[in-house]
């Protein structure tokens, strides 16, 4: 290839970065369509059905109460969790005061429903900022991207329809040693403040798949954060924080869901044979998502439910841009974001 | 369920535009194109699509951008980019009111929102002539939690915000938006359902949007029946689509037929 750049090509011929650059759609039709093996690849290795391997860190930030680094493929970010208290009296909105039980009640999954606290309260605030040079397409200076605002709204929205916090984990409580009314009775417990979790997402660098990153990382942070242990001291009338580590207790998440993204490449039609074939694309990197228009995100969670493509809990579906996949076709990612789900909980745990 | 209201081209200095009023939700569309495009957005290629999103209250937050951005991808499949290629088509929707109880049904309110906008988006597109691969049609499917105690856990078609407010908690909600060729454009699930359920919500919101699979084309003297006023009607959303640009037309053309 180097030799013929030098000398006048007979053909036209051009070197592979330059044909990706110059004609993007026809470079990716051409490696997807070579029937010479019995696997096509992508323009980047991989095969259709293929995704990458998260590589996840945690613990890399010291200032954090949590925190992960999390790389897929050529996609660097880095997620940092900071607890900071809310206090009582700072509480935002019209919200009214949680019916307070004695502790553990609201352990089972079912039972409680108290997304619309976390929810109303604003207890979790996830932020994403890209760093300069992180995307060509990202100029630094300028108020957040319509790309970065899109995402906080899909990351927020997952983190709140998934209820993956539970409130108990968040709530500062305290039972006064003296009961005013009753010196016989105990005292109620009462609300004093929550802890807010300030998700701040940093990308390093964006090679395709966005949200799936961001997503691992947050999962990783959240399970790496330790919460000190809060109290309400009656002499200072404040909130305190012991100052043993082992006082402090990590956060207990509801399940564990695992978003799989896809890109839809549709080929096109050449002019002698029939209809162009078209391609699910797991896991899309840059490139692939700047040629493919239909994308799809299926978040399953298997860690209650089973494996099976049919008693699989799904947990949300986007997809928009075109027509290509129909319910049949969803039911294929459908069991491919399950697969993918195992190998994204094994990283997680530590086992890949 | 009812149908919406639908005023076509009311805006003197846009070059389209509708007005769509549906259980509550209250959209003003207006579209201009083909236009100039700036030139750091001109594609040699393609038209520039631009929608943009203002809420009924305050400005445009991160939940517009969203809204914006799968509207611009819904969209862009079906209009004919290639045919007009360095412009822009402009898309504006100004949501002008919402139902009271919209903010307290417990769904993610970008949701219950999403068929209405694209409705709108659509009607205005087709009032400025911008040239259209397909149609669409969009409809809401929630599907309340067993364990709620004063409704069954049949699926609300196009709920209106009262009747989420009541089946609550809502299991989950679906948005789905089909073409005119009977394509799944656009889906946006949300909460917790199996794929069963899903694949029986998608085909209940394919009976609603194009009709009964086996009839053949659309028959002609099918218009003359509707009214214009909602009523309770068992149509699916492509003929009620198909009426509103049909009486339009009509009446744009009262003066030609007349003679």
């Amino acid at each position: 290839m180097a030799a013929a750049a030098s000398a006048p090509p007979p053909a036209l011929t051009f070197p592979r970065p330059i044909f990706a650059a110059v004609s993007s759609h026809p470079f990716l039709q051409a490696h997807l369509s070579s029937d010479q093996s019995k696997r096509t690849l992508r323009a980047n290795g991989r095969t259709a059905h293929e995704f990458r391997t998260p590589g996840i860190n945690t613990g890399s930030l010291t200032h954090c109460n949590g925190s992960a680094v999390v790389r897929l493929g050529n996609t660097t970010v880095v997620c940092g969790v900071r607890a900071e208290i809310l206090k009582e009296e700072d509480i935002p909105g019209t919200f009214a005061d949680p019916v307070l039980t004695a502790g553990g009640s609201d352990d089972n999954d079912d039972s409680a429903d108290d997304g619309n606290e976390v929810e109303a309260a604003r207890l979790l605030v996830p932020n994403v900022e890209l760093s300069t040079g992180s995307t060509p397409s990202h100029i630094p200076g300028n108020a957040p991207s319509t790309f970065a605002q899109t995402l906080i709204t899909r990351i927020r929205s997952l983190l709140h329809s998934t209820r993956l916090l539970r409130a108990s984990d968040l709530r500062i409580l305290h039972q006064p040693s003296t009961n005013p009314e009753d010196p016989d009775v105990p005292a109620e417990t009462e609300l004093k403040g929550y802890w807010v979790l300030y998700l701040d997402v940093f990308f390093i660098s964006i090679d395709g798949n966005a949200l799936d990153a961001s997503w691992i990382a947050i999962l990783a942070a959240l399970r790496d954060t330790l919460i000190p242990r809060a109290y309400f001291d009656e002499e200072y009338e404040g909130i305190l924080c012991s100052d043993s580590p082992k006082e402090a207790r990590r956060l207990r998440l509801r399940g564990l869901p695992v978003p799989s993204s896809f890109a839809v490449f549709e080929g096109r039609q050449e002019a002698e044979k029939g209809d162009g074939e078209d391609w699910v694309l797991s896991d899309p990197d840059a490139f692939e998502e700047a040629v493919c228009r239909e994308s799809v995100t299926v978040v399953v969670d298997c860690a209650s439910a089973g494996k099976g493509t049919n008693d699989a809990m799904i947990r949300r579906v986007e997809k928009s841009g075109g027509g290509i996949v129909n319910r049949e076709e969803l039911k294929g990612l459908v069991k491919r974001a399950i697969d993918h789900w195992s190998v994204v909980e094994g990283a997680l745990s530590g086992r890949a | 369920m009812i149908a919406p209201e639908v005023t076509l081209t009311h805006l003197n200095r846009a070059d389209g535009s509708a007005t769509y009023t549906h259980i509550g939700y209250s959209i003003i569309g207006a579209v201009n194109g083909p236009i100039e495009v700036q030139r750091r957005d001109e594609q040699p290629e393609d038209a520039t699509i631009e929608v943009n999103v203002r809420p009924a209250v305050g400005v445009g937050s991160p939940k517009e951008r969203h809204l914006e951005t799968l509207l611009h991808n819904t969209l862009r499949s079906i209009i004919l980019t290639r045919l007009i290629p360095r412009t822009l088509v402009q898309i504006t929707l100004q949501i002008r009111s919402l139902p009271e109880e919209d903010d307290s049904t417990g769904v993610n309110t970008s949701l219950t929102i999403l068929p209405h906008l694209l409705h709108t988006a659509l009607l205005a597109l087709l009032s400025a002539s911008i040239p259209l691969r397909t149609i669409l049609t969009s409809v809401l499917i929630a599907v309340p939690s067993s364990a709620s105690p004063n409704t069954s856990s049949t699926p609300l078609l196009s709920p209106t915000a009262n009747e989420l407010l009541r089946a609550k908690p809502v299991r989950s909600i679906h948005v789905f938006a089909f073409s005119g060729d009977r394509k799944l454009l656009l889906n946006e699930s949300d909460g917790t359902f199996s794929y069963a359920e899903w694949a029986e919500a998608c085909e209940k919101a394919e009976e609603v949007c194009c009709g009964e699979e086996e009839e053949g084309g659309v028959k002609l003297d099918e218009g003359e029946s509707m009214e214009l006023d909602g009523q309770v009607q068992e149509e699916s959303l492509e003929k009620w689509l198909r009426g509103v640009v049909r009486r339009k037309v009509e009446w744009e053309q009262r003066w030609k037929s007349a003679t």
